[in-house]
Parts: C-alpha cells; sequence; structure tokens
C-alpha cells in the first residue's frame, strides 16, 4: 500500500518544492548578473550625466565629456602607450606561443607536463607578485649589465609579452583537440615543406585558436595593471594606471567617459572575434 | 622506401632539434622574466634595510619577524585572508546558479548571455570600481534612494568600508567562478539529474547529491582561482577601500614605491604568495577527503 501511494504524495509536494527551487535558483541568478553587470552600466550610464558631481537623478543628459578626453594628456598617452604595448605583446606573444603549443600538444615527451606548468605560470602568480618580483630582477640586471632596464620600455614589453604567452598556450592548444596528424603527414609524404605543410594544412585548422589568442592577448596586456605599476617609468603612464589614479583622486562624467569607450572598444573586440571562434568554446 | 628508412634515424634527431627550437624560446622567456626574478625577490627579502644607506647585503630573517611581531601587519594579512574568503563564499553562492542556468538554457540568446559574463573580466579592476564608486558615493545612487524614500536622514556611509570592498571583489572574481562552473555543468549529463528526480529526488537532494559532487572539480578549480585574485587583489581595496582600509597588495605595493624599502617588501610579497598557496593546498586537500569515495 505505501508503495503506491509514496510516489503520488512525493510527486505533489515534489512540484510544490520544484517551484520554490526554481524561484531561488532564478533569484540568485539574477543577483550574480546584477553584481558583474551593475558597475558597468553604472559607469556607463553616468558618462552621459551633464552635472560634472555625481548626484542622482542626474540633472540631464550630455555628450560633451567625450571630446573632453582629448583634452587630458594623461589619457592619451596612456592610451597610446597601452595600445602600442598591447600590439608588440600580443605579436611577440603568438610567436612564442603557438609554436610551444604545437609541441605541448602533440609531442609526448620526459618533462612535458613540467613544461606545460611553467608556460602557465605567468597566469597564475599574481600580478603584484610578479612586478615586484621583476622590478628586483631589472635592478639586479641593471647593476650587472651597465644598461638602463629599470622602468625601460624593453623590459615593460618583454614582461607583457610573458603574460600573454599561457592565454596563446591553452587557446590555441584547445584547438589542436581531435587534430587528425595524419592529414599533415599526408601532405608532407606528398612532397610539400614543412613550412607549406603548416600554412596550408597546420593554420587553417588552429586559427580560431590563433585569433582568440590574439584577442586575449591584447586585452589582457591593455587592461594589465598590477605588473605594470612597479614597471612603468616616473611619467610614463598606461591607460588602467592613468584612469587608477585619476579614481583615488575624484570620479566624475570625465573618467566615466574614458571608461564607456573602454568598455565600447573591448566589447566591439570580442564581437569581431566571436565572428572567428566561438568564444564561450574556448574558455 | 629504403632512403626513407635509412633517413629515419637522422630525421627524428631533426625533428627533437625542430621541437626543442619551437618550445625553447617561449619557455626561456617565462624562466628568465618570472621564475628567475622570484628567486632574486626571495634573496632580497633576506637583506637588511636603513631609512638613510638604503637595502644592505645580509642573510637574515628580520623582515619575516617584523611582520609577524607587528600587530599592523598581522592585522593587515587576517583582514586580507577574511576579505577574500567572504569574497570566495559569495561568489560561490551566486555564482554556481548563475552557472547552472547558463549552462541548461536553451535561449538562442545564450551566446550573448555568455558574453555578458565575458565582457566585464576584460574591462579592468578600475572601471568596475567607477561603477561602484557611482552607486556607493555619499550622493551615489543608494543613497539618493535611501535619502529620497526617508530610509535614513543623512547619507550611508558605505565608500571606504569593508562591504564595498568586498562586494567589488565580488564582482570582479564571479565572472571567472562562473565560466569554470558552467564549463563543468555542461559536461553534467542532464538525464543524471532526470534519472535523480523521476526516482523520487526532491529538487534539493537532486542538487546536493547529484549535480554538487559531479560539479566538484569546477568548483575546486573556481574557488581557488577566486581566493588567488582577491587574496592579491590591489585595484579594488585601493578605490573602494581607501588609503585606511589596507590589505596585503597595496601594501606590498607602498613598501616599494612609497619608503622604498625593498626588501620588507619582498618579505610582504613573499609572505602573500605563501598564505595565498598554503590556504589554496589545505582547502583543496580538505575538500578532496570530504569527496573522495
Amino acid at each position: 500500500m505505501a508503495t503506491t501511494a509514496m510516489p503520488v504524495a512525493s510527486a505533489v509536494l515534489g512540484a510544490d518544492r520544484r517551484w520554490l527551487f526554481r524561484a531561488a535558483l532564478y533569484t540568485a541568478a539574477g543577483l550574480g548578473y546584477a553584481v558583474i553587470g551593475a558597475p558597468i552600466l553604472f559607469v556607463s550610464w553616468l558618462s552621459f550625466f551633464s552635472n560634472e558631481i555625481v548626484s542622482f537623478p542626474p540633472q540631464g543628459y550630455t555628450l560633451r565629456w567625450f571630446p573632453h578626453i582629448l583634452d587630458q594628456n594623461n589619457f592619451v598617452s596612456g592610451f597610446a602607450t597601452s595600445f602600442q604595448v598591447g600590439v608588440v605583446a600580443m605579436l611577440g606573444g603568438l610567436l612564442l606561443g603557438v609554436p610551444a603549443s604545437l609541441v605541448l600538444a602533440r609531442r609526448r615527451f620526459l618533462g612535458r607536463e613540467a613544461l606545460n606548468t611553467l608556460l602557465i605560470l605567468p597566469l597564475v602568480v599574481p600580478g603584484v607578485v610578479a612586478g615586484t618580483s621583476i622590478y628586483v630582477f631589472q635592478v639586479e640586471a641593471e647593476l650587472l649589465t651597465g644598461l638602463p632596464l629599470l622602468g625601460s620600455v624593453a623590459g615593460l614589453v618583454l614582461a607583457h609579452v610573458m603574460i600573454t604567452i599561457p592565454w596563446t598556450v591553452r587557446l590555441v592548444a584547445a584547438s589542436l583537440a581531435g587534430f587528425d596528424r595524419s592529414i599533415e603527414e599526408a601532405a608532407l609524404n606528398l612532397g610539400a615543406t614543412p613550412l607549406k605543410t603548416f600554412l596550408k594544412v597546420t593554420l587553417p585548422v588552429i586559427r580560431p585558436g590563433v585569433v582568440a589568442a590574439a584577442l586575449f592577448g591584447f586585452i589582457v596586456s591593455f587592461g594589465n595593471l598590477e605588473m605594470t605599476l612597479f614597471l612603468v617609468a616616473p611619467g610614463v603612464t598606461t591607460l588602467p594606471i592613468a584612469i587608477l589614479q585619476y579614481l583615488q583622486w575624484r570620479i566624475d562624467p570625465t573618467i566615466a567617459a574614458v571608461s564607456f569607450l573602454q568598455i565600447l572598444l573591448i566589447g566591439a573586440g570580442m564581437l569581431l572575434t566571436d565572428r572567428y571562434v566561438k568564444l564561450t568554446r574556448v574558455l | 622506401m629504403t632512403a626513407a628508412a635509412i633517413e629515419a634515424p637522422q630525421r627524428v634527431h631533426e625533428r627533437r632539434f625542430t621541437a626543442a627550437a619551437m618550445i625553447g624560446p617561449a619557455s626561456v622567456v617565462v624562466v628568465i622574466g618570472l621564475a628567475l626574478p622570484i628567486v632574486i625577490l626571495f634573496r632580497y627579502s633576506l637583506n637588511q634595510f636603513t631609512p638613510i644607506k638604503g637595502m644592505i647585503d645580509a642573510f637574515t630573517v628580520a623582515n619575516y619577524v617584523k611582520f609577524f611581531t607587528d600587530p599592523f601587519y598581522i592585522t593587515v594579512l587576517l583582514r586580507t585572508v577574511r576579505v577574500a574568503a567572504m569574497c570566495t563564499a559569495i561568489c560561490l553562492l551566486l555564482g554556481f546558479p548563475l552557472a547552472y542556468c547558463l549552462a541548461r538554457t536553451r535561449s538562442r540568446f545564450k551566446n550573448l548571455m555568455l558574453m555578458a559574463v565575458i565582457l566585464p573580466l576584460f574591462v579592468g579592476n578600475a572601471v568596475r570600481a567607477a561603477g561602484w564608486m557611482v552607486m556607493f558615493g555619499n550622493r551615489g545612487f543608494f543613497n539618493s534612494i535611501f535619502l529620497a524614500l526617508g530610509v535614513v536622514d543623512k547619507p550611508l556611509d558605505i565608500m571606504y568600508t569593508e562591504f564595498a570592498v568586498v562586494v567589488g571583489i565580488t564582482a570582479v572574481n564571479m565572472p571567472f567562478v562562473v565560466l569554470t562552473l558552467q564549463a563543468v555543468i555542461e559536461g553534467i549529463d542532464r538525464a543524471v539529474e532526470e534519472a535523480a528526480l523521476s526516482l523520487g529526488a526532491g529538487p534539493i537532494a537532486t542538487f546536493r547529491r547529484v549535480v554538487w559532487p559531479l560539479a566538484m572539480p569546477g568548483i575546486l578549480a573556481g574557488t581557488i582561482l577566486c581566493f588567488i585574485l582577491a587574496m592579491n587583489a590591489y585595484a579594488t581595496p585601493v578605490l573602494l577601500g581607501g588609503p585606511r582600509f589596507q590589505m596585503m597588495g597595496p601594501t606590498v605595493y607602498g613598501q616599494f614605491a612609497g619608503v622604498n624599502n625593498w626588501p620588507f617588501g619582498a618579505a610582504l610579497s613573499f609572505i602573500l604568495m605563501t598564505a595565498t598557496l598554503t590556504l589554496t593546498v589545505v582547502a583543496n586537500l580538505v575538500v578532496q577527503r570530504r569527496y573522495r569515495r
């Protein structure tokens, strides 16, 4: 008797509890979304306020803060520095990372795991620790060689190249999963040179990974704050550092406009990349 | 055919050389650019410092003793651990449901919903802190609403509190946790959950005994990443906590840039890294022991 009554009772009770469970689930998920999205939305909103001092509700809306950015030399030169370093770091990261990930993904050799861990290291070591370490390293290297390394552009760029490597390795390796090596061997057997085989056979397969690695490399370098703080010479600034320093002093629609433009730029970059490779597949 | 057979040993040799040439440069850059510097940093932390002469070569643990005997620095470390733990807990509490919804949704906007999680990840911590400053300030969004509704007479102090910092870091880290969990949950077959439900388990039992244990690898990876990032946060505590709310990241920077005490700064940096790694490993072991079967 109990065996027939039980499922019915639990089904009735279950429907009710399932509804409650759903409600709790969606509430928590919505809160999660709010916490992630709210700062982006509010800073974007502020960039259109007509009143210079933050207060709600805004007195009106204007676009005048956007041209105002160009008068702020810190943001202009900071953007230029960040952009240039980002592009070089992206290219350097691809040049070093793509060959390395090809080897890591397809060869089996002693010490492969160790090398893999080593190349992921820049992603795992916190920015503050990496920044302080590279700083003292530059001090020592400068003492040893007499070259002006401390705060040099070369030192900054090299450090940025390094932090893009883990992304390239991860993304390219992911795009190689399931790749049939016999196609490459066929190309080689049919007389193609190794370079031609790479360009005509391998590259088209890993292209989504390479595109994603290029984007991520640029973004990771462009947005880096903690490590960069220790590596820039006095007077040199990057966009994230300029934003941080401005915000330590005040918050107004001008800084919000800078932030909004950065959000737009990165959003556009992501949408563009998404056409080549589904970002959600490679992350 | 025979030519290929004769060439073989040489080819193997060549291929090994090629492989080394391909992976070598990246490895050298990371060893020289990061591994070696960390070793030098550790060496620096054993040096001495005097305000007049600056750094003096020495071999002493004085910097570490100074840290662990000064209540100020102990407070900073404990505060950092506490904030990181709270952020991690909230990230998991809100991030898991969000990741679950994202993994199980059949909406055609799924890609867009995921992009909304990924975008903030790349926008920069300072920009996101600015967003909270707009909401938390004395004349910010929340205080304006509270004052208009008559809930309070004068603005609440939300900025420069532990609450503001916890919320700020939680927002910064949440996307990492959500994306890690979403990937793992997507790998769990829907049929397993449906089986549990149809066999009479309630939704809570299904969650606790099926989804949660199966998602454990992702939960571990996500919370560990979140904890490490929170321990080492810099921009968020500086902007939302202000100068009086000291956490480890800003304190390390202050020793280097502010007072030029490199040895003590190096020691702080090392303590921060060690504390992060130790707590991570301990948590990992505890969780693995509980869920071993």
